[in-house]
């Protein structure tokens, strides 16, 4: 009962007029933002998070518009999948094994029709999830002391590459140089500046936010330069209304990809891309009579489902933890901070208005993107003829104005390119962004944790490894490595790198 | 090879960090002190990158020459933006910066020329005047 009442405390927060024009706001422009190839959710998000500063937006409502953008993005991105076979995001990718041969074969309509609803299926049963789940990890996050904390920081780097692609290695060292440029500036406890060479404008050490625009934002152009070709012209819609027969075919396998992965969002690190490749190999394993690949409908409820349950659960450890499960929402939890929240288990007692008002606010982000993406889908399609000599720019002349309403500084115009050319290099050298942002975010907190750790036990580093709930995170993180390690060996399943 | 260079790129940067680290220190009554911490994760980092000098596993494939010119002039566009944007203001700057970058991705001349013309007093009237963002229209230089 408790849960209905905060829940019903949620909607009223979620029903004021702002917060409602948020919402459908977001969604109108995360569709679009995530339908566009090149853009994903992560690099709509980072751009939308100086604006929401600059227009002093506060917290509650920040973080429901970038809730409603992200949500928003995991439907856009099937769009271009289903229809152009250019997945608009990094978890659409599995949606055009199925979704592109289904358009050939002129049923884009019934495509677009399952994987809208099967997107809908995904992020709702998520976010019924996140209501009975996220309480539940809060209560026991309470008892979480300083050492456990510092556990759990290891775990989240040690884990967020495990069972992605690349080189574990360099998962390892992307974490430890986010860690490192997060040691920039002033120290909080002793004062020492270090690593400032005696510049002033470092003392603060680098502004996540504007970090996380050059690195995701910033560091795109310069991808998208690199091959300019992008083929493919709009296939056949063939029927423009979809047949209910078929939407009712992939119910089912949208049902079980939720589940995959809901489960697959809230692991450390995972996220979407994850969601999306479990559910379809899943799929396929128990229902794929040989159509699986030439236009199966369950083939594109099963991933849509699947990444739109990942981005519901990826908010859970973030919200209680303060560990974000995916890039995008680390960009978030780099907000909330900069807002001086700190998410955490605490967050549920002091600000139950931003928990339940953002849960509130997914389940009606929901239905406002099932009611966009049913009747409105031509819209969208029309979206993907504009040329991206158009876009491209305007995504950098935002990035611009906004990381120059918040910081008045051209020092950070320049921090921002700086970071938008590491982005870049790191990624052409095949190491992930995701645990930079992270190392950068939890840099502090991971020292401070350390430290007050520390002064509890008199400099005795023993300490980290006496709490049995550290130890419990330790075997965990050692289980889970072992488990991504015998799955590359399996060669199970082929893991695009993941930056949603 | 190029994970070779990137081990060595972390090497260094590493051992500066942790050398440097040397030279912070603190007062009585903290624990842990400045210098600590950036040693933990330092020397992982040494480690890490010597694994990649040693054992790469992966070489990048950069652009065509054209590519990589196209890359070129962006990242001077880029640059030229932030140092412009204060002195030069912002509808010049983002002109510049939209047709530069337009032109780059394969505009054609008019339809990019249009488009940067539209969208940078656009983006101005739309985030300073209406939304109340407070940005340069013209910077120092035009007085």
């Amino acid at each position: 009962m408790d849960i209905l009442n905060s829940l019903w405390a949620g909607f009223a927060v979620a029903a004021l007029p702002i917060n409602l024009a948020l919402i459908v706001g977001g969604c109108f422009a995360g569709t679009l933002i995530g339908a566009l190839p090149g853009l994903g959710p992560v690099n709509g998000v980072a751009i939308l998070i100086p604006l929401t500063f600059a227009f002093g937006l506060d917290a509650t409502s920040s973080m429901i518009l970038l809730s409603a953008v992200y949500y928003g993005c995991m439907y856009g991105g099937r769009i271009s999948a289903i229809l152009l076979n250019i997945p608009g995001d990094e978890p659409a990718i599995m949606t055009t094994l199925d979704g592109f041969p289904m358009a050939r074969k002129g049923q884009a309509a019934d495509a677009l029709a399952i994987s809208g609803v099967a997107s809908f299926i995904g992020a709702t049963l998520a976010t019924i999830g996140l209501t009975l789940f996220a309480p539940l990890l809060a209560k026991a996050a309470i008892y979480f002391g300083p050492a456990d904390y510092f556990a759990l920081y290891v775990m989240a780097f040690a884990t967020i590459g495990g069972i992605t692609g690349s080189d574990p290695r360099k998962t390892l060292l992307a974490a430890l140089l986010g860690l490192m440029l997060g040691t920039v500036g002033l120290d909080p406890s002793t004062g020492v500046a270090r690593y400032t060479f005696g510049s002033f404008n470092l003392y603060d050490g680098f502004d996540p936010i504007v970090a996380l625009v050059g690195l995701f934002a910033i560091s795109e152009i310069l991808f998208f330069l690199e091959a300019r070709a992008h083929g493919g012209g709009l296939v056949p819609k063939g029927s423009v209304f979809p047949r209910f027969s078929r939407i009712r075919e992939g119910l089912g396998a949208s049902f079980r990809g939720s589940i995959i992965g809901f489960i697959a969002g809230i692991l450390p690190g995972a996220g979407a891309s994850l969601g999306a490749v479990m559910s379809y190999s899943f799929e396929k394993r128990i229902s794929d009579k040989g159509t699986f690949g030439k236009g199966d409908p369950r083939g594109v409820a099963a991933p849509e489902a699947g990444n739109n349950a990942a981005s519901g659960g990826a908010l859970i450890p973030m919200l209680t933890l303060g560990v974000p499960g995916s890039g995008t929402t680390a960009v978030m939890l780099a907000m909330l901070i900069s807002l001086n929240i700190q998410p955490g288990p605490l967050l549920f007692q002091r600000s139950p208005d931003l928990v339940w008002g953002l849960v509130a606010a997914l389940y009606l982000a929901n239905f406002v993107l099932l009611v966009l993406n049913l009747p409105l889908i031509g819209l969208f399609t029309r979206v993907l003829g504009l040329p991206a000599w158009g876009l491209m720019p305007l995504v950098v002349a935002i990035s611009y104005l906004g990381v120059y309403a918040i910081t008045h500084a051209a020092f950070d115009l320049m921090v921002m390119v700086g970071f938008g050319i590491l982005g870049f290099v790191l990624r052409k050298l095949d190491f992930s962004l995701v645990p930079v942002v992270l190392g950068l975010l939890l840099g502090m907190d991971m020292e401070n944790n350390l430290r007050r750790a520390l002064s509890i036990s008199g400099g005795d580093f023993l300490i980290l490894l006496q709490s049995p709930i550290a130890l419990a995170i330790y075997a965990l993180t050692a289980a889970f490595l072992a488990l991504s390690l015998w799955l590359s060996r399996r060669r199970m399943m082929p893991i695009p790198e993941t930056e949603d | 090879m190029t994970d070779r260079l990137a081990g060595l790129a972390f090497f260094v940067l590493a051992a500066g960090y942790v050398w440097l680290s040397a030279g912070y220190t603190a007062g009585f009554g903290d624990p842990l002190g400045p210098a600590i911490f950036p040693r933990v994760i330092g020397i992982p980092a040494i480690l890490l990158g010597l694994t990649l000098i040693i054992w790469p596993a992966h070489n990048a494939e950069w652009a065509g020459s054209a590519g990589l010119a196209r890359q070129a002039a962006a990242m001077a566009i880029l640059i030229g933006y932030a140092l412009l944007l204060e002195p030069a203001g912002f509808v010049p700057t983002t002109f510049g910066a939209v047709l530069g970058l337009g032109l780059l991705m394969g505009a054609p001349v008019l339809p990019g020329l249009a488009t940067a013309g539209i969208a940078a007093p656009g983006l101005y009237l739309l985030f300073d005047r209406l939304m109340g963002l407070p940005l340069p229209l013209l910077g120092t230089w035009f007085g």
